[in-house]
């Protein structure tokens, strides 16, 4: 008996140590489950389901998903988050990359830009949406500045214009995003070889062919990186919107996002809401997969 | 005039004094070697000479011509580095053609440059492949064609073959050596390996801390070292440093080691003249592991054999050599003697003084004592 039981107490605490972290761990996990997947799931099934304002178990097919896409409005909604994707992607990498590509010259106050270049990222889209929506404000900012600074002629009136304020959004998106591109950049322009640059200097490549032709090409994976955050950004984007334009005027400005939400919420088309939804989901994961994939395969290698 | 001539070039980087007046010069088609621990400014020195890093003070010549703020690109020098640099988006055939590219060189002329210089390295297979798909040694051998490529003045190297295992960096090694004796051209080539230095160089300058210790032909640094420092930089296993005293024996100067019951005395052969002034006086004497041997590999020609019972200590067989350990005053010592030698820790034996290769070296100054004239004789080596 005296034997055996230190024995069992070892085994106890051992039992202990093997089940501790699977006690600790699985609350989060519970919930993650029900939370995250499960609610992908239910959304997942009210789009196939006859749901109004209220959930509506009755399984129709594919009537809702039909529903959303011979919809007029999720036809400029489309249309918009391909306008508001692609400029906010190029603009944010070409204004990135040159941001990093300068503050990689040595200068000497590098370390207070770079921080003045990523603070816009600390901020939320409403915060960033309501201050731009005050500034491009005729009545309130930029022209009526200008115009009470004595240029009468001054207009910027984007924000108010329908052709225009899908760019009014993206000018925000950009100047928000930009300087967390930037940061991406500066770490991977850190990370190139030196000997690689002297070599090309003693080649007798000018500085812009030595980006060009050598450090650029070597950048690849950031560009690739960049992509991939900025492109679930635009597909997400919904808070920075609806603080700048609301969507509007009218539908100017309305993406998948707020277009699901209108319809969740305010037009009672909980199922063509889940549609949308659901389409998202899937662009998104149409990008992130691949990415994850590749980006979590790499160090094994 | 000289081909390369470094002229009191200093360095200083804020505060620190990097290079403190350096002053080489090497003729065409001199391979000069830059030895020294890390730290002493070799590749500070490359750098310089390839005009990635500015002159503070002092003049670079390069066939005659001033290259202090010449571009690097229009120096007419070409520089292969520790890390090969290749560009890593660009071919092998890109890579080593970018920088005729970037001469406007036109594209037929570029494929025969590149076709030739891949011929002489033999990577003609390699040159559709990426530098991420290469061996170390491959990669190595890109990266001196895209040197040799543009046939420049002056090649440079930096540290090229530390980045390669051991057995690879040997076959590099004399490659790079039959390069230069069948190119001919005028190589700087930094190290920290001594051996490499040795073998490769027709110039050895050694530095250490900012300061030239020595320039020569490897023989010179290797025999007739200016201080102790080179002396004890050059060789592996080390010079073999001893506290001795100088004093005058029956008309002979001797060096006197104590060591345990007795007293040895070396007599002096060389540089006479300098060290008759240090009778009575402290010295340090230098003995190569190979001027210790057994008394019958010694040579005994010239008489300059001089032989003593010493205690075996250790012993080190590596196969080509036995190194054996004894202790000389209260240094340990290490005498190269032949591959099978009898011998046994704890016995006693007859060790071979070649007393034509000791120096002598001042332990205050820790310079060299020798005579203005190096006598010839002395330095003939043993068979």
């Amino acid at each position: 008996m005296s034997n055996a039981s230190p024995d069992r107490d070892g085994g106890a605490r051992e039992r202990l140590q093997r089940w501790l972290p699977k006690l600790v761990l699985s609350p989060s996990c519970v919930l993650v489950l029900f939370f995250v997947y499960g609610f992908i799931a239910w959304t997942s099934y009210i789009s196939f389901s006859d749901s109004g304002m209220m959930p509506d178990y009755t399984w129709v097919g594919l009537h809702q998903w039909s529903r959303l896409w011979t919809s007029w409005t999720w036809g400029i909604a489309l249309h918009n988050i391909w306008v508001f994707g692609l400029l906010y992607i190029v603009s944010c990498i070409v204004l990135g990359l040159i941001l990093a590509i300068l503050l990689d010259q040595r200068i000497r106050a590098e370390g207070v830009l770079r921080t003045i270049y990523l603070y816009p990222m600390a901020l939320s889209f409403i915060v960033t949406g309501t201050a731009w929506q005050w500034f491009l404000n005729p009545g309130l900012g930029l022209e009526k500045t200008m115009h009470d600074l004595g240029w009468q002629s001054f207009s910027f009136n984007w924000l108010i214009d329908s052709n225009m304020a899908i760019y009014t959004v993206v000018i925000a998106a950009v100047w928000q995003a930009t300087g967390f591109v930037m940061a991406m950049f500066l770490a991977g322009l850190r990370g190139i070889d030196g000997e690689m640059i002297k070599a090309a200097q003693i080649d007798g490549a000018p500085a812009w062919k030595i980006y060009a032709r050598i450090i650029i090409p070597q950048l690849r994976p950031v560009f690739l990186s960049a992509v991939v955050v900025l492109a679930h950004l635009a597909i997400k984007s919904f808070d920075l919107i609806v603080a700048m334009t609301g969507g509007g005027p009218g539908n100017a400005t309305a993406v998948p996002a707020t277009f699901m939400y209108s319809y969740a919420f305010s037009r009672n088309e909980m199922g063509i809401a889940a549609a949308s939804a659901v389409f998202m989901l899937a662009v998104i994961a149409a990008l992130i997969i691949p990415y994850l994939y590749s980006e979590l395969r790499e160090p094994r290698s | 005039m000289s081909f390369l001539h470094i002229n009191n070039v200093h360095k200083r980087f804020g505060e620190t004094h990097v290079l403190k007046g350096v002053d080489i010069a090497i003729e065409q088609g001199d391979f000069l070697v830059l030895v020294g621990p890390s730290g002493c400014g070799k590749s500070t020195l490359l750098n310089m000479i390839a005009g990635l890093d500015s002159i503070s003070e002092g003049e670079l010549l390069l066939d005659g011509r001033c290259i202090n703020d010449v571009h690097p690109s229009r120096r007419d020098i070409a520089m292969v580095f520790q890390s090969y640099a290749l560009y890593p988006s660009m071919t092998v055939a890109g890579n080593i053609g970018f920088g005729l590219e970037m001469r406007k060189v036109p594209r037929k002329e570029r494929r025969e440059a590149v076709d030739r210089v891949a011929k002489l390295l033999q990577i003609e297979n390699l040159l559709d492949r990426k530098p991420g798909q290469l061996s170390g040694g491959q990669r190595q051998r890109v990266a001196m064609g895209r040197a040799l490529v543009r046939d420049p003045q002056l090649f440079l190297f930096d540290e090229p073959l530390s980045n390669l295992d051991a057995k690879l960096r040997v076959d590099m090694r004399s490659e790079i050596k039959q390069l230069h004796q069948r190119l001919k051209t005028t190589i700087v080539y930094v190290t920290h390996d001594q051996v490499e230095a040795m073998t490769l160089a027709t110039r050895i300058a050694v530095m250490r801390v900012g300061e030239l210790q020595q320039l020569g032909t490897p023989h010179e640094v290797y025999d007739d070292p200016n201080n102790l420092f080179v002396a004890g930089f050059m060789g592996s296993p080390s010079m073999n440093l001893v506290k001795a005293r100088i004093v005058e024996h029956d008309g002979v100067l001797v060096a006197q080691v104590a060591t345990g019951d007795t007293t040895l005395a070396l007599p002096i052969v060389r540089d006479r003249e300098a060290l008759s002034d240090w009778c009575g006086r402290d010295v340090i004497l230098g003995l190569r592991p190979e001027a210790i041997t057994d008394p019958a590999s010694a040579n005994h020609r010239d008489g300059n054999i001089h032989e003593a019972e010493l205690p075996v200590d250790l012993i080190e067989p590596t196969g080509a050599d036995l190194y054996v350990v004894t202790t000389l005053g209260d240094a340990s010592v290490n005498a190269r003697m032949r591959p099978g030698t009898p011998l046994r820790p704890g016995e006693r034996t007859r060790f071979a003084f070649d007393v034509s290769r000791m120096v002598v070296f001042d332990p205050e100054s820790e310079r060299r004592i020798r005579d203005e004239q190096v006598v010839d004789s002395a330095l003939e080596e043993t068979a």
